[in-house]
């Protein structure tokens, strides 16, 4: 303790910049790490906040995935001995038509009888609206609002509010403000209740419920009765308590949440090359000094500790910041990651506020530290293992040792031939992921030499472009590998991230404009709700028979899609997936999606009949089935045991797809809604004329929105350049790592090059000149990493696109090496370069030459 | 050529310190003076003052009547690379370079056509003995054969004043003999000014005129006849 008083503090005194910068690279880490998963976090708490306020005192939950199911069901759950109540749900999500509202969370329930689970805490008098149900009944109209949300659209009783519904537009009049609390907070307060029957009409259900909601008797234990109405009901239906529907809100979103943290655990592991950095030029510049501590009498483990201890200090603080920081990202990601999983998944969330949990602020406060303590151990090391003699001694401390240099290389070449190895094996998952982990471990032990052999390169370009000021930056390079191999390695790492992140981007780009050319070949698509993937809203199958006799209008061909729930082959359990409804048959007359297995001949034919399924191909690779697998459904006539009769290319859905004879549907799930009309039109009709036409048709009576084919895949890419918005993250971390790195070995380039620069003033360089040599080395330790980081992206593209194809997405997507972003690249590190290089060449040129000619 | 006039230099501090105390002095072209006196005496910092190196707290310096004080930074700069060439105790060469690059560098900063330099940097290097080290980093060459090379890039454009700051200061005695004859020697066909800081009175009675300073002030001024050896 006393050592870190007397030695560390005074030495953090004395270089508070360099102090400052290796703080920052434990601050990006944790901001990054604290950010990405506390905007998740929030995301995903808002959403079971919400499911646990709307469940109220409900114990058990009966679903029957998205279509839900028939009403007689109720009955059947309410004579369950045990059931105390039971009563039917509806929830769905709807846009309220108010700026700056978005959506509003529905729900439909039985007044009658659902006062019993949920608590309506009504305001003054109002309770005399549902103290009698019938009031309420008696009102189709009838809505009860949040007092968050009325206050913030001047809403009184009696105040109407006009709501899209699938008959048209219609206007609902206040009856009710909810207290704010308990039920009122969910969603954000944007709730809404309904009566049940009005929301079957307003969402287009039927004679359908979402949901039972049940309480059970007080002398009864929750999983007997829950046992009981499983038995009652038999296969096919959800019988869970309210908490397992976050869990199956997380497993739908695990992709995102896997690569926000593969992201984020990246910026920690390069925060940890700024800090390894650091550490390891401090200790070269200490020498002497830990050459005097050590004929001072103190042991190689008081210098270790001193040094680890300094770390630990420093990892303390840099994490408490990044913790700050990390909120302050989250503030910012929170509403765009809710936005994205609404929007791709079609599941509707709300973070209002951020939920800090304190269990992960601890664990990135502890990995911060422990980050810190980790970049710090190999150059406490070699301090402590410093010869008090050879310390003492000045000069050659800045030099890789031939001895370090050649284990280096053993190792890279071990490394190198173990990722190699683990290739051809690479159908084991572990063995896959070791030789990803030995390919980055070859490269990061490779980056002195490779920046070594570049750098001696750069020479004679560098002195032909400017004989003093190039050959000396190229020589301060050669001359102090330590100084730069570790801003050279985080920027590496940095920028391969981006490569790998951005040839991701742009290999799905490519797949899915190939798939939508031929899915997504329709000329219009009629859907209910402004965002294709939402499913509150279903149309009636009638609408297709009026549309058909629509002047211009051929096809039209009808869909219905629900996530439900099916068995992993792969890692067990039960897996949210995209159950497709459709004349199958007749959507591969007109669009033929690319077969990977089975007879494209057949396939359609069998599973039009009923008697099989064409799966995607993100499901097959997903979730683990082969050709003539057969899967079982679950529906609310009991579970489908179907084959797997072809598996194609079709990328509706993350997860993966099921397409199933939409007759087969409608019988199963007594549901003959549909959620997407593909319209194809005759020869020489005009798309906008028709569209134009379906409005005038349906528009004053229906909910209804009619894309052409160039909005609907306009929509498409809109998603995907959102979803690879994390790409950008990417960047702004690379840029940042840039400038802490490149100011960082900068710094102590000037302070080692001190007299060196003092000299070439003293022969007559001027200011300019001296800057410009600092700028050319900046530029260089730019271009080292740029070279080395699009090398290693080449290779972690190759890795990126097969974990997207095996674990993430079971994308097949083609290795093209993103060249546009590596062009694009090159001026935005040089800039960054250049930035990093202004201070310490101001710096370098201000001294004082005296001293600088005397610096030792 | 070189005038002092009233020159004080104080350097601030917990406590003030006055290296130079109001000097006058004035050095025709020409001369070779020697400056000696203890350590902290001053003699470094009037050489450092004269060279355009740093600056004095008052009084004005001049060399060929150009006054230093009035000189922006780069211009000093330019004077420093155009009439004052600069001999350190410690050679002060760049390790990374050769023989001929270290020679090099002030005429390349100076932006001369690279063959011009080519050819100048050589015949330095010639007239120094060393043109059979041309390709040599510095931690190749002796002693005595680095102060050779730092001498060549004193001379790179043949200035009217060479300042030596204990030139012979880090070499042995034999070694050191033969580099203040190589000094004399140029001085001799260069007909250059130039001023040595020394410890070694046999330095010091080598040149034709002798300053001591004490505290900061010039205690001594004599001129004699150059004892050539």
């Amino acid at each position: 303790m006393i050592l870190l008083k007397l030695i560390s503090w005074q030495y953090v005194r004395k270089h508070l910049l360099r102090t400052a910068l290796t703080v920052a690279g434990i601050v990006i880490g944790v901001a990054v790490f604290v950010g990405m998963h506390t905007a998740n976090q929030s995301v995903l708490f808002a959403f079971n906040q919400t499911i646990n306020q709307i469940a109220g005192a409900t114990q058990i939950q009966i679903t029957a995935g998205e279509p839900g199911f028939d009403e007689e069901i109720l009955e059947k759950v309410q004579g369950v001995p045990g059931v105390r109540v039971a009563v039917p749900v509806i929830e769905a999500t709807a846009a309220t038509n108010l700026p700056g509202q978005g959506n509003l969370l529905v729900l439909g329930v039985d007044m009658t009888g659902d006062r019993s689970l949920r608590s309506y805490d009504l305001e003054g008098a109002d309770d005399d609206v549902i103290d009698d149900p019938l009031i309420f009944l008696a009102q189709p109209d009838s809505l009860i609002v949040t007092r968050r949300f009325a206050e913030a659209n001047n809403l009184r009783i009696n105040s109407s509010i006009p709501m899209d519904t699938m008959a048209g537009r219609v206007r609902f009049t206040v009856r009710g403000i909810m207290k704010d609390s308990g039920l009122a907070s969910a969603f954000g307060g944007n709730l809404a209740i309904m009566d049940i029957y009005a929301a079957q009409k307003m969402f287009g259900r039927g004679r359908k419920f979402d949901r039972v909601d049940v309480g059970v008797q007080e002398a009864e234990s929750v999983p007997e009765v829950q046992a009981r109405i499983e038995k009652a009901l038999g296969e096919g239906f959800a019988v869970e308590p309210p908490s397992s529907r976050g869990q199956q809100f997380e497993n739908t979103a695990q992709i995102y949440t896997l690569a926000s943290a593969i992201t984020s655990l990246f910026a920690l592991f390069i925060g940890m090359f700024i800090i390894y950095n650091t550490f390891a030029i401090a200790v070269t510049q200490r020498r002497g000094e830990i050459g005097i501590l050590r004929a001072l009498g103190a042991t190689r483990g008081q210098i270790r500790t001193l040094f680890l201890g300094e770390s630990a200090v420093l990892g303390l603080l840099g994490s408490a910041a990044g913790v700050l920081a990390g909120i302050g990202i989250a503030r910012v990601m929170a509403g765009y990651i809710g936005n994205l999983l609404g929007e791709v998944y079609g599941i509707a969330q709300r973070a209002g506020e951020l939920s800090l949990n304190p269990r992960l602020l601890g664990f990135a406060m502890l990995i911060g530290a422990l980050t810190s303590v980790a970049a710090a151990l190999l150059p406490a090391r070699t301090a402590a293992a410093t010869d008090p003699v050879k310390a003492l001694h000045k000069g050659g401390a800045e030099l890789i040792t031939e001895r370090e240099n050649r284990m280096r290389r053993l190792a890279a070449l071990i490394s190198i031939t173990g990722a190699i190895l683990c290739l051809w094996f690479s159908q084991h998952r572990i063995l896959f992921y070791a030789g990803y982990m030995l390919a980055v471990i070859a490269a990061l032990l490779m980056t002195p030499t490779f920046s070594l052999w570049i750098s001696k390169l750069f020479r004679p370009f560098l002195k032909a472009f400017r004989p003093v000021e190039g050959t000396l930056a190229a020589d301060s390079l050669i001359q102090a590998p330590r100084r730069t191999s570790g801003t050279v390695a985080a920027l590496m790492l940095s920028l391969a991230l981006v490569v790998s992140l951005s040839g991701l981007a742009r290999a799905s780009y490519g797949s899915i404009t190939q798939w939508m050319n031929i899915a997504l070949n329709p000329d219009l698509f009629v859907s209910t709700s402004e965002s294709i993937t939402a499913r509150s809203f279903v149309f009636p199958a009638e609408i297709g028979d009026d549309l058909k006799k629509l002047d211009g209008i051929d096809v039209v061909q009808m869909v219905r899609s629900v996530r439900v729930l099916v068995p992993s082959r792969k890692g067990g359990g039960s897996v949210p997936v995209m159950l497709v409804g459709a004349d199958i048959d007749r959507i591969a007359e007109r669009a033929r999606l690319p077969v990977i297995a089975g007879d494209a001949n057949t396939m359609y034919q069998v599973a039009g009949a009923g008697n099989g399924v064409v799966v995607s191909d993100n499901f097959a690779l997903l979730h683990g089935y082969r050709l003539g697998d057969g899967i079982e459904i679950p529906s609310p006539s009991g579970v489908l045991r179907l084959p797997v009769t072809g598996i194609v290319i079709d990328y509706s859905d993350q997860q993966g797809s099921i397409l199933m004879s939409r007759r087969l549907f409608s019988e199963k799930w007594n549901d003959s809604s549909v959620n997407v009309f593909r319209i194809y039109l005759k020869p020489g009709a005009s798309d906008t004329a028709v569209r134009q036409a379906i409005l005038d048709r349906f528009g004053s009576e229906r909910r209804l929105f009619v894309f052409t084919n160039r909005e609907l895949r306009d929509y498409v890419l809109k998603l995907t350049d959102q979803w690879f918005g994390l790409t950008y993250v990417q960047i702004a971390v690379a840029v940042l790592v840039a400038i802490l790195g490149i100011v960082n070995s900068l710094t102590v380039s000037i302070t080692d090059r001190r007299r060196e620069l003092g000299v070439i003033q003293a022969v007559g360089g001027l200011r300019k000149q001296i800057r410009h040599t600092i700028w050319m080395e900046a530029a260089a330790i730019g271009v080292l990493g740029l070279i080395l980081g699009l090398a290693l992206g080449a290779a972690q593209l190759y890795y990126t696109l097969e974990i997207a194809e095996r674990d993430l997405a079971g994308l097949r997507l083609n290795y093209e090496y993103p060249v546009g972003m590596a062009l694009a690249l090159l001026p935005v590190i040089l800039s960054a370069a250049f930035l990093a290089a202004l201070g310490p060449a101001e710096s370098a040129v201000r001294g004082s030459l005296v001293e600088a000619l005397e610096y030792e | 050529m070189i005038d002092l006039s009233q020159v004080r230099k104080e350097f601030e501090g917990k406590r003030r310190v006055v290296a130079l105390d109001t000097v006058d002095l004035s050095i025709a072209k020409g001369e070779m003076v020697s400056i000696v006196g203890a350590s902290g005496s001053g003699k470094s910092t009037m050489l450092n003052l004269i060279g355009g190196l740093d600056r004095p707290s008052s009084g004005e310096i001049r060399i060929e009547g150009v006054a230093l004080g009035s000189l922006p930074d780069d211009e000093l700069t330019r004077l420093r690379r155009d009439k004052i060439g600069f001999i350190f105790q410690f050679f002060n060469l760049l390790p990374t370079l050769t023989s001929l690059e270290n020679v090099s560098l002030p005429l390349h900063l100076r932006g001369w056509p690279r063959k011009q330099i080519d050819a100048r940097a050589r015949e330095l290097l010639d007239l120094v003995g060393l043109s059979h080290r041309l390709e040599h980093q510095p931690d190749e060459l002796s002693g005595g054969e680095r102060q050779r090379v730092a001498i060549a890039r004193a001379l790179s454009v043949y200035p009217p004043v060479l300042l030596a700051d204990e030139p012979t200061g880090n070499l042995d005695s034999k070694t050191g003999v033969e580099i203040l004859n190589l000094i004399h020697d140029l001085h001799g066909r260069l007909g250059a000014t130039v001023l040595i800081v020394t410890h070694d009175p046999n330095v010091a009675a080598s040149c034709e005129r002798n300053i001591t300073i004490r505290d900061g002030r010039i205690q001594a001024d004599v001129r004699r006849e150059a004892l050539r050896r």
